[in-house]
C-alpha cells in the first residue's frame, strides 16, 4: 500500500494508539505513608549512618533494580538484609585480587572502580543508566575511607545472624565448607573447640578447620575433612558446656536466641546427590 | 546456486513482501506480518542478521540506498561464515530533581556477531562479543542444530532467553522484571519450534543472571506466540528454582497492525519468594507510526507495581522517540522519557532525552 496514501489512516491510527495508551495508562503512585525506596515508613525509624544512606540513596533505589534476588549479577545482591555482608572485604568475582569493599582503602575497593568507570572488566555502574551523581560516589569513598562501618550497632548478646546453607536448604553435592556469621565479632581462640558437624546417623565429620577469616571478625568459615556426601547433617554451635563460644568481650553466644546468653545453636540443612559444580 | 545469483530473487521477495522498516524491534517484525526468525540467524530475534534480513535492511530499511545492485551486502563474508554487527554513540542529557543536570556522550555498545555455518541450514556456532562499553565480554557463545530444516532446532551454550518480547530497550520495565534482556545471557539447552504460524521455545539455563551457578536449581522459561500478518499474540513462562525461593512469572504479549500504525503491549507478573511476599507487576504499551519509508514515530508507555502489599509505589515511564534511517545501514535517534514515580524518590522523577547514532549491519 503506498505510503503517501495512508496520511489519513495513519493520523487515525496514531491517534487510536494513543487514546489506548490513555486508557491504559496507570499513573504513579503518590507515595503516601512510603519512604524515598517506597517501603512504608516504620514507627520507629532505622539508626541513621553513613551506610545506611549509601542502602537509601544509592543500593536500594538504583543498584537493586538489577543486584537483587537470586538472579543478581555475579551474585551480589544489594537488598537491604544482604548488601554489607556480600561487600566488605570480600573479593571480587571479576577482579578476584580486588576486595569489593576495602575498608580504609577507596582506591583499592573494586565497587569504587565500578561506579566510576575505571574497573578493568565490564561496564560502568549502574550499567545502562547515567552515572552515579558524584556527591553518592563520594559518599561512598568517604565511608570506606572511614573503615566501612555497618548501619546497625551491633547488639549486647552473641546471635548467628545467618549460615550458608540455610536452615532446611538443599545444598549441592561436593559441598566441603560452611559459613556462619555473627551479630558481633567472635573470639577466634574458641572457634576450633565449639563448632560440630554430624550425619544423619548422628556421627561426627569431621572438621579440618574453623576459621575466622581476616578481615571478617564476626564470620567462622568451617573446612571439612572432606566433602559431604549426599544426606542430611546437622551443625551445632556450643553456646554452654566445657567450652562455649563466645564474642572478643566474653559474651558467651545466646545459641537458642532467647535473649539469654548460653544455649547451643543447632540447624539441619541436606546435600543433594547432584553433580558438584 | 551462489549468493550472487540469489540477490536479484531476495530483492524482489523483499520488495513485495515487505511495505516497512527494519531492524531489531519487533514492532518491525509485526510490520511485516513476519516471524523474528526471518530477519535474525537467532529464532527468537536479536543479533546477527540473517541473509533475508541484511537484504531487506539495504532495500527497505533507509529512506534511501546508497550504491549499486552488485554491493548489495548479505552478512556471508565466506561460504560458511557470516558476520555483523552494531555500534550506538550516544549524547544524552538527564535532569534529576533537586540536583545539576548532566549530559555526556558515550558508546551504549559496540558488538560484533560470528556466525560459522558449518553445514548449511542446519549446524552453526554463533558468537556475540561486545567489545564496548568495558572491556571486551562475551554475550552469546552457543552451536545450534536445526534437527529438522526451519522447523525444530536445539540449541546449547550461552544465550538470551526467551521471554516476551525481545525490545531494544534493555531498561523497559517489562525486560527489568523479567531480568532477560540483551545484557543478561545465561547458560543453557533451549529447543524451539518454528511451524506454520506457530513459534515456541523452552529454555532451561543455570537462572544465576550470566553469573556463576550457585545452587542446584534451574530455570526454566519458555515462550509460545502466534503469528499472523495484522495481529499476533503470545505468551511466555518462567520459573526459577533458587536456594532464596522460587521465581515465578507469566507473560502475555501481542501486536496489531492498523495500516502504517502498529500497537504493542506486554504485561508480566512475577511471583518472587527471594525478595518477599508482594508480587510485581510491569507492562508496556507502544506505537509505532512509519511516516514514510525511513522514518518511524515511536510512542510507549510503561507502568510498573513492585510490591503489590504496598500502595502508592508504583512508578511509570513515557517515551517520545523519532528513529530516521536515512541510508542502509545508519539510523539516528532521538527521543525523550519522562519517569514519574513517588515523589521522595528523586531518581524515579527524572527527565533524559538522547541523541543516537546507530550504524549496524
Amino acid at each position: 500500500m503506498p505510503v503517501g496514501s495512508n496520511n489519513v489512516l495513519a493520523a487515525k491510527g496514531f491517534l487510536l494508539a494513543s487514546l489506548v495508551l490513555a486508557l491504559a495508562a496507570c499513573t504513579a503512585g503518590n507515595g503516601e505513608g512510603l519512604d524515598q525506596n517506597g517501603q512504608p515508613i516504620p514507627i520507629t525509624p532505622p539508626t541513621a549512618s553513613q551506610f545506611q544512606e549509601i542502602q537509601d540513596t544509592v543500593f536500594t533505589p538504583i543498584c537493586t533494580q538489577c543486584h537483587i534476588g537470586a538472579n543478581a549479577p555475579q551474585g551480589l545482591r544489594l537488598d537491604a538484609a544482604n548488601s554489607y555482608a556480600l561487600l566488605v572485604n570480600v573479593n571480587s568475582n571479576e577482579v578476584p585480587g580486588l576486595k569489593r569493599v576495602n575498608p580504609g582503602n577507596a582506591d583499592q575497593s573494586y565497587i569504587v572502580q565500578k561506579i566510576s568507570g575505571t574497573a578493568a572488566v565490564g561496564g560502568r555502574m549502574p550499567l545502562g543508566q547515567a552515572a552515579l551523581p558524584q556527591d553518592r560516589i563520594d559518599l561512598i569513598r568517604s565511608w570506606i575511607a572511614a573503615g566501612a562501618q555497618p548501619a546497625a550497632t551491633a547488639p549486647n548478646n552473641l546471635t548467628v545472624t545467618s549460615v550458608i546453607p540455610a536452615a532446611g536448604e538443599v545444598a549441592p553435592a561436593g559441598l566441603s565448607k560452611l559459613t556462619v556469621v555473627f551479630a558481633r565479632d567472635v573470639d577466634a581462640t574458641l572457634t576450633s573447640s565449639t563448632f560440630e558437624v554430624r550425619d544423619g546417623f548422628d556421627q561426627p565429620v569431621p572438621v579440618a578447620n574453623a576459621q575466622v577469616p581476616q578481615g571478617r571478625p564476626n564470620v567462622v568459615e568451617l573446612k571439612l575433612a572432606r566433602a559431604l556426601p549426599a544426606g542430611s547433617y546437622q551443625l551445632e554451635i556450643h553456646g554452654q558446656g566445657a567450652v562455649a563460644l563466645a564474642d572478643d568481650a566474653g559474651h558467651v553466644l545466646d545459641g537458642d536466641a532467647d535473649g539469654v546468653a548460653g544455649g547451643d545453636f543447632l540447624m539441619s540443612f541436606d546435600v543433594s546427590a547432584g553433580a558438584s559444580r | 546456486m551462489s549468493v550472487r545469483k540469489l540477490v536479484p530473487w531476495m530483492v524482489a521477495t523483499v520488495l513485495l513482501v515487505m511495505a516497512g522498516t527494519a531492524n531489531a524491534e519487533p514492532y518491525l517484525a509485526a510490520q511485516m506480518g513476519l516471524k523474528c526468525a526471518m530477519c535474525h540467524v537467532n529464532p527468537t530475534g536479536g543479533g546477527m542478521r540473517t541473509v533475508f534480513g541484511n537484504t531487506f535492511a539495504q532495500t527497505q530499511l533507509a529512506e534511501k540506498r546508497i550504491g549499486g545492485d552488485d554491493d548489495l551486502w548479505t552478512g556471508q563474508v565466506m561460504k560458511f561464515l557470516s558476520v555483523g554487527g552494531n555500534a550506538r554513540a550516544n549524547y544524552n542529557w538527564e535532569d534529576v530533581p533537586h540536583q545539576e543536570g548532566t549530559n555526556d556522550f558515550d558508546v551504549e555498545e559496540a558488538r560484533a556477531y560470528l556466525d560459522f555455518g558449518v553445514i548449511p541450514n542446519r549446524l552453526s556456532i554463533y558468537l556475540d562479543q561486545r567489545f564496548a562499553p568495558g572491556n571486551a565480554t562475551n554475550m552469546e557463545a552457543n552451536v545450534r542444530y536445526w534437527i529438522k530444516e526451519n522447523t525444530f532446532y536445539v540449541k546449547a551454550g550461552r544465550m538470551y532467553l526467551p521471554f516476551g518480547y525481545r525490545f531494544e530497550d534493555d531498561n523497559a520495565f517489562v525486560r527489568q522484571l523479567s531480568g532477560i534482556n540483551m545484557q543478561a545471557p545465561d547458560e543453557g539447552v533451549e529447543v524451539g519450534l518454528e511451524s506454520g504460524s506457530w513459534t515456541a521455545q523452552l529454555a532451561i539455563s543455570n537462572g544465576a543472571g550470566g553469573g556463576n551457578e550457585v545452587d542446584p536449581g534451574k530455570q526454566v522459561t519458555t515462550r509460545v506466540e502466534f503469528v499472523q500478518s495484522k495481529w499476533r499474540a503470545g505468551a511466555s513462562v518462567l520459573y526459577n528454582d533458587t536456594d532464596l525461593g522460587s521465581r515465578t512469572g507469566f507473560g502475555g504479549f501481542g501486536a496489531l497492525t492498523l495500516g502504517p500504525v502498529v500497537l504493542l503491549g506486554e504485561v508480566d507478573w512475577f511471583d518472587d519468594e527471594s525478595i518477599g511476599d508482594g508480587k510485581l507487576m510491569a507492562t508496556l504499551a507502544e506505537a509505532d507510526w512509519k511516516l514514510k519509508q525511513g522514518h518511524n514515530l515511536k510512542l510507549t508507555y510503561e507502568w510498573f507495581e513492585p510490591n503489590d502489599d504496598i500502595d502508592e509505589d508504583e512508578q511509570t515511564r513515557a517515551s517520545l522517540l523519532y528513529e530516521w534511517s536515512p541510508i542502509q545501514f545508519i539510523q539516528l535517534r532521538a527521543g525523550v522519557r519522562v519517569y514519574d514515580g513517588i515523589p521522595q524518590n528523586d531518581n524515579q522523577n527524572r527527565k533524559q532525552a538522547f541523541l543516537q547514532l546507530h550504524g549496524f549491519f
